[in-house]
């Protein structure tokens, strides 16, 4: 056999191996990569067949845009607020002496990250309702009466409810990054005359920044894309960009099938853009926890 | 000792903040299931097992609990047979492939349940083919949004125990492929493949909106059931979701204890194959 031969075989070889591979490849094209291709055609496409842009057009005014206003300012600040608290709890947790109650926590983050849509609405109703446990312990202790300034089928309401599963997630992103500061920097800071100001401002903070703007996209992108919490606290009387599109769903009639797609492409775009950056993020601050 | 209390007191008060807003919800909704009656005064009046009672005797708790094990169970066998064969193909043989293998599994995070059942209707659910509007179709939409799920973890397992060398080593051996992969390898990514499994069992078991839009009332499920019930019964509600938590935390935990178990088998080589944490998109 010539050397020629064997490269051609080898060759072939190559390319049956990849056959196997086809029925998860055609599985994700038919189910995944095609209704979204099509989705994207239609939101270009206008009711003769024509190429318009009138549905991005739409999505500037009225409803739609409240709609993504709310949803980017909900996931906003709750990804912020995530971020911060669970910063500052993955901190203290590191710090905890006992073992035992540090696996504890991070169970306890693990269930809960875990705990969203309709029943953790549901708890939140029992719990911050308007005859919920909280809210008449504070009327009846404290004399405070949170109803009606607050609700918890409002804008704060529902921020209160998705920061609870955003809370524990970003404490599972952070302890790593924690865990991987190596107390030698610290005492070589220390060494050198730092102080502890110091050493979080030049030394902490810096290595910990991967991951924390990695946990602020994630966060972004894990409460961009929630629905059932939101629908279950508010069905759709609180205008988000998911409810907007579960509303366009909703009976056997298309409302408006123009729209729905310009939505969605603009959904999948915010929460594609955040998820990429996150992981191209991740994947450089994880060098720091080798 | 006023400086060591101090140095004690902010941690402690941080965390003890946090478990407050972590534990109260769900500590209320599991008092509020037992509870007579909890909406005039502070402690519950007095307790009972009555909407329990009241949940299980309703003729719909017993369909749409089956329905919601029947999709479960359905979505984690298709996700297996999907995907852990072409996981394991891919890390043996085309390992050109595996960027692609790992882009088009993480692609769902940025697809949410809204937007998939949403591009399914659109393609599918118009004459002639009529197929979106089915439980058949409701299970492939499953496997792809949580393919992040069960990728990851048999992934990461096959990294782990270098799977390439083990195959052939097991072949050289004389050992057939039937062997090789009872005796060999499936043991091997065991953990990834239970924990996968287990985290798609219970993602599935509480998802709403991907099944209220392709089979809505047709099909209906135990999260469907819930929603229903938070608007008409408070106390029945209560009932739904504390079964619907425990399932989730009681496999959140079985996670774990599979992860640490695999830590402990495949000691030595450093890296964990099975991450117990589910860190990803997965607020709902």
């Amino acid at each position: 056999m010539t050397s020629n031969q064997a490269k051609k075989r080898r060759r072939k070889r190559k390319w049956l191996d990849w056959i196997p591979l086809m029925p998860f490849l055609f599985f994700c094209l038919v189910i995944m990569i095609l209704p979204l291709f099509f989705m994207l055609k239609g939101s270009f496409t206008g009711s003769e067949g024509q190429f318009t842009l009138e549905h991005y057009a739409k999505m500037g005014v009225s409803i739609y845009a409240i709609s993504f206003r709310n949803s980017i300012l909900l996931s906003g600040i709750t990804a912020i607020l995530g971020v911060i608290m669970g910063t500052i709890v993955g901190y203290f947790i590191c710090q905890l002496r006992s073992k035992r109650a540090q696996e504890l926590v991070t169970a306890l983050c693990d269930v809960t990250s875990n705990f969203t849509g309709a029943p953790l609405a549901f708890a939140f109703i029992v719990v911050l309702g308007s005859n919920g446990v909280l809210t008449l312990a504070l009327r009846e202790y404290l004399n405070w009466k949170i109803y009606p300034a607050f609700s918890i089928y409002s804008f704060w309401g529902l921020a209160l409810a998705y920061t609870y599963f955003q809370l524990p997630l970003m404490v599972l992103l952070i302890i790593p990054a924690i865990a991987g500061l190596k107390s030698e920097w610290r005492e070589a800071a220390r060494g050198l005359g730092a102080s502890s100001g110091q050493y979080w401002r030049y030394v902490g903070l810096p290595v910990l920044t991967p991951a924390i703007g990695a946990g602020l996209l994630l966060l972004f992108a894990n409460a961009f894309g929630a629905y059932a919490t939101a629908y279950t606290l508010t069905e759709f009387r609180f205008p988000l960009i998911t409810l907007q599109l579960g509303f366009l769903l909703t009976g056997e009639v298309f409302r408006d099938p123009g729209a729905g797609d310009a939505m969605g492409i603009l959904t999948l775009l915010m929460m594609g853009m955040s998820i990429i950056i996150y992981q191209v993020i991740s994947r450089r601050g994880r060098k720091w926890q080798q | 000792m006023a400086a060591m209390n101090k140095r004690t007191a902010v941690p402690g008060f941080a965390i003890g903040c946090f478990l407050f807003y972590m534990l109260l919800p769900i500590v209320a909704t599991y008092a509020f299931s037992v509870a007579t009656r909890w909406d005039r005064s502070i402690l519950p009046e007095g307790l009972t097992l009555d909407w329990y009672k009241a949940a299980f005797t309703d003729q719909w708790f017993i369909i749409v609990f089956k329905n919601s094990l029947v999709l479960s169970i359905s979505t984690v066998i298709a996700s297996i047979l999907l995907i852990v064969p072409t996981a394991y193909w891919v890390h043996l043989r085309v390992p050109k492939a595996r960027p692609l293998l790992d882009l088009i599994s993480t692609l769902p995070f940025a697809i949410p349940g809204v937007v998939l059942a949403l591009g399914l209707i659109r393609l599918y659910a118009r004459p002639p083919l009529m197929l979106a509007r089915t439980p058949v179709m409701l299970v492939a939409a499953y496997v792809i949004f949580t393919m992040p799920f069960m990728y990851r973890p048999v992934a990461n397992s096959l990294e782990a125990v270098n799977i390439r060398v083990l195959t052939e080593a097991a072949q050289s051996l004389g050992a057939s492929w039937g062997r090789t992969l009872r005796q060999i390898i499936l043991p091997n990514i065991l953990p990834g493949i239970l924990s996968g499994g287990l985290l798609v069992f219970a993602t599935i078991f509480g998802e709403f909106t991907i099944a209220t839009f392709l089979v809505g009332a047709r099909y209906k499920t135990f999260p469907m059931q819930l929603v229903y019930f938070t608007r008409r019964d408070g106390r029945i509600a209560s009932a739904y979701s504390v079964i619907s938590f425990t399932i989730a935390w009681t496999t959140s935990l079985v996670i774990l204890w599979i992860a640490a178990w695999g830590a402990k088998r495949t000691s030595g080589g450093g890296k964990h194959p099975t991450k117990g944490h589910t860190t990803g998109v997965v607020g709902d």
